[in-house]
């Protein structure tokens, strides 16, 4: 079977009748690195928790590795391996107790175990720390010992939720690298849900997005972000009583301008080409450009568009002009 | 399903034997407890032997003196306290996300539950014999009050007594860990441990004798596991005279309290580690 993961029409409704989750369909294929984005509050540790088999879904199914999560839950839990957001090792125990642990809970013998975790310490690059108490460890070994830990039984998916979270850029890619090189070398289907759209645009193969339980996007990252036609290309005047808007239209290769105080937004393909096209359309105009950017189309945006607020907290003020009330939202 | 159990029991190990403290109280509470409080609360001394205090040593059903009668219901008093916090392992396993890596691992749910029960109630049991060597060990000490063994004691009569410290430490434990499995607040579960923990004690006989209570305390006392556990020690340690039973018989007793108290504590694990 080429689908690794199958949900259909996946929902959870608590007690009290709120939906978590509502329909969601999806499928990940065998060996594919898929994420799965939403800001917080719109159901992926929910989602993730039904595959995992932490939770039941009160409607719908879910196969992963060729069982029902609902009526094999344990068929399931032999062929997944989980990464939390946590650590979830035990601080006062070594990494490598700490896997000679997670080995025996998944019944694998000692004998059986030692090669397995001395490959994964090294691997992991953490052979060095391997007998030091886990307390000792940073941010990133912690997490690679979670990867270690969750990969012991060599499971077919990895579920990977919000790993990377609290580690420095050059922390997150490198662990890019450990899970790329995971796929590569155990074929490993990786189901990743995460914050960080540059760590989904960078690892993931395809990816969906959810907002309020419900999937509102899937596809490949270049196709998502092709969707929003092109480059956007902001262009800054102190001179405001000057409309450029006509101005920039005339400029060949600009496909609409939209203007919002002294920024003016526009569409095209190619945009580092028009940067001095647009320079010298404005000179005859007398008016003052203080900046014009250049800016590719990346998940961030993909992502307001689609839910109608920006992905991060900070920076976007478009998220918030254009839709106040739902940006909000994501406070609560 | 013996591979995840023992891998359990390892960790539990691992993880007490790397605290000194924890380590270490476990030595110290049996022998704080007989020296400072046995020798202080001592009723030989307050209420002697003779014309008017007759009563009181015929309450002690045979036990030489009061002492000696303290040391055999310490078995229930420390066991007792020993397994207060069996719970808190899982009560922070459940705070520190381990919990739920236990529970998405294919490890069985009985094995989780069993590998934390055993090596709990194994803790939990061996303070009762330190207090036993203990006692032993203050009768010869010149100045010190101590276990005045008065009975002879058959190997049965010690395979009884291990028996009954073990189903007594596996009914208390078992109880614990329930508290620790349906509980989510730290505050939740020292506050109702330490709201159970002497009126328990104070409802057996473990201090006082049974005789000496309000009948309506007397039923309750005769009823109660650390009682019956009591009772199986006294029996076989004393020239004892007058129990109602056996020691067999409240050793049946004790098997059914734990019976029951496994199973309800099963029982709440199991809901606690399922898929909700």
């Amino acid at each position: 079977m080429s689908e690794t993961i199958a949900a259909e029409a996946l929902g959870k409704r608590f007690t009290g009748g709120v939906d978590a989750v509502r329909d969601v369909t999806l499928t990940v294929r065998e060996a594919e690195i898929y994420g799965f984005l939403g800001p917080n509050g719109a159901g992926k540790t929910t989602t993730t928790s039904m595959l995992t088999t932490l939770l039941r879904p009160t409607h719908g199914r879910a196969e992963v590795a060729g069982f029902d999560v609902g009526e094999r839950p344990e068929a399931v839990r032999r062929r997944i391996g989980l990464v939390f957001q946590r650590s979830t090792a035990d601080a006062d125990l070594t990494g490598r107790e700490n896997l000679e642990i997670a080995a025996g809970l998944c019944g694998i013998s000692r004998a059986q175990a030692r090669p397995r975790i001395r490959d994964l310490l090294d691997r992991m690059d953490l052979t060095e720390a391997a007998d030091r108490y886990v307390r000792t460890y940073s941010g990133g070994m912690q997490r690679r010992l979670e990867v270690a830990v969750g990969t012991i039984h060599e499971p077919e998916v990895l579920f990977l939720d919000e790993p990377t979270l609290g580690l420095d850029p050059q922390g997150r890619a490198g662990f890019w690298r450990y899970i790329r090189d995971l796929r590569a070398r155990d074929h490993v289907t990786i189901f990743l849900t995460t914050h960080y759209l540059d760590e989904a645009d960078q690892l993931c193969d395809r990816l969906s997005v959810i907002d309020h339980g419900s999937l509102v996007a899937s596809g490949v990252p270049s196709e998502l972000k092709d969707r929003l036609g092109g480059d956007t290309i902001e262009v800054t005047s102190t001179d405001g009583p000057t409309d450029l808007t006509d101005v920039l239209r005339a400029v060949p290769g600009i496909t609409s301008v939209a203007r919002a105080g002294p920024v003016y937004r526009l569409k095209c393909h190619r945009g580092e080409t028009l940067v001095s096209k647009i320079a010298l359309a404005i000179h005859p105009s007398g008016a003052e450009v203080t900046s014009v950017v250049v800016r590719k189309p990346s998940l961030d945006e993909v992502f307001l568009e689609l839910t109608g607020r920006a992905y991060r907290e900070e920076g976007d003020t478009n998220g918030g002009a254009r839709e106040p009330a739902r940006a909000s939202r994501r406070a609560g | 399903m013996w591979r995840e159990f023992a891998t359990v029991v390892r960790r539990e190990y691992l993880k007490w034997a790397r605290v000194p403290i924890w380590v270490g109280s476990y030595f110290i509470i049996p022998f704080v407890y007989l020296l400072l409080f046995g020798q202080a609360f001592n009723l030989d001394r307050l209420f002697p032997a003779g014309a008017g205090n007759a009563g009181l040593h015929t309450a002690l059903l045979g036990a030489p003196d009061y002492f000696s009668y303290f040391t055999a219901g310490m078995i229930g008093f420390v066991i007792l306290t020993a397994s207060l916090y069996a719970g808190t392992g899982v009560l922070f396993d459940k705070q520190l996300g381990i919990q739920s890596r236990m529970s998405a691992s294919p490890a069985p749910r009985s094995a989780l539950f069993a590998g934390s029960l055993v090596f709990r109630s194994m803790m939990a049991m061996w303070p009762a014999f330190l207090a036993i060597a203990f006692g032993l060990v203050f009768d010869r000490i010149p100045g010190l009050v101590g276990l005045d063994v008065n009975g002879s004691v058959s190997a049965l009569g010690v395979a009884e007594i291990v028996l009954a410290a073990f189903l007594l430490s596996v009914m208390f434990t078992a109880l614990f860990l329930a508290f620790g499995y349906a509980l989510d607040k730290n505050e939740s579960y020292f506050g109702l441990t330490s709201l159970l923990n002497l009126p328990i004690l104070f409802t057996s006989n473990a201090m006082f004798p049974q005789s000496t209570m309000p009948s309506w305390l007397q039923t309750i006392a005769a009823y109660n596991p650390v009682s019956l556990a009591v009772n199986v020690v006294r029996e076989n340690l004393f020239a004892t005279v007058g129990y109602a039973y056996g020691p067999g018989e409240y050793l049946l007793g004790l098997a059914l309290w734990a019976g029951l108290l496994i199973a309800v504590a099963l029982g709440v694990a199991a809901r606690e580690l399922r898929a909700k």
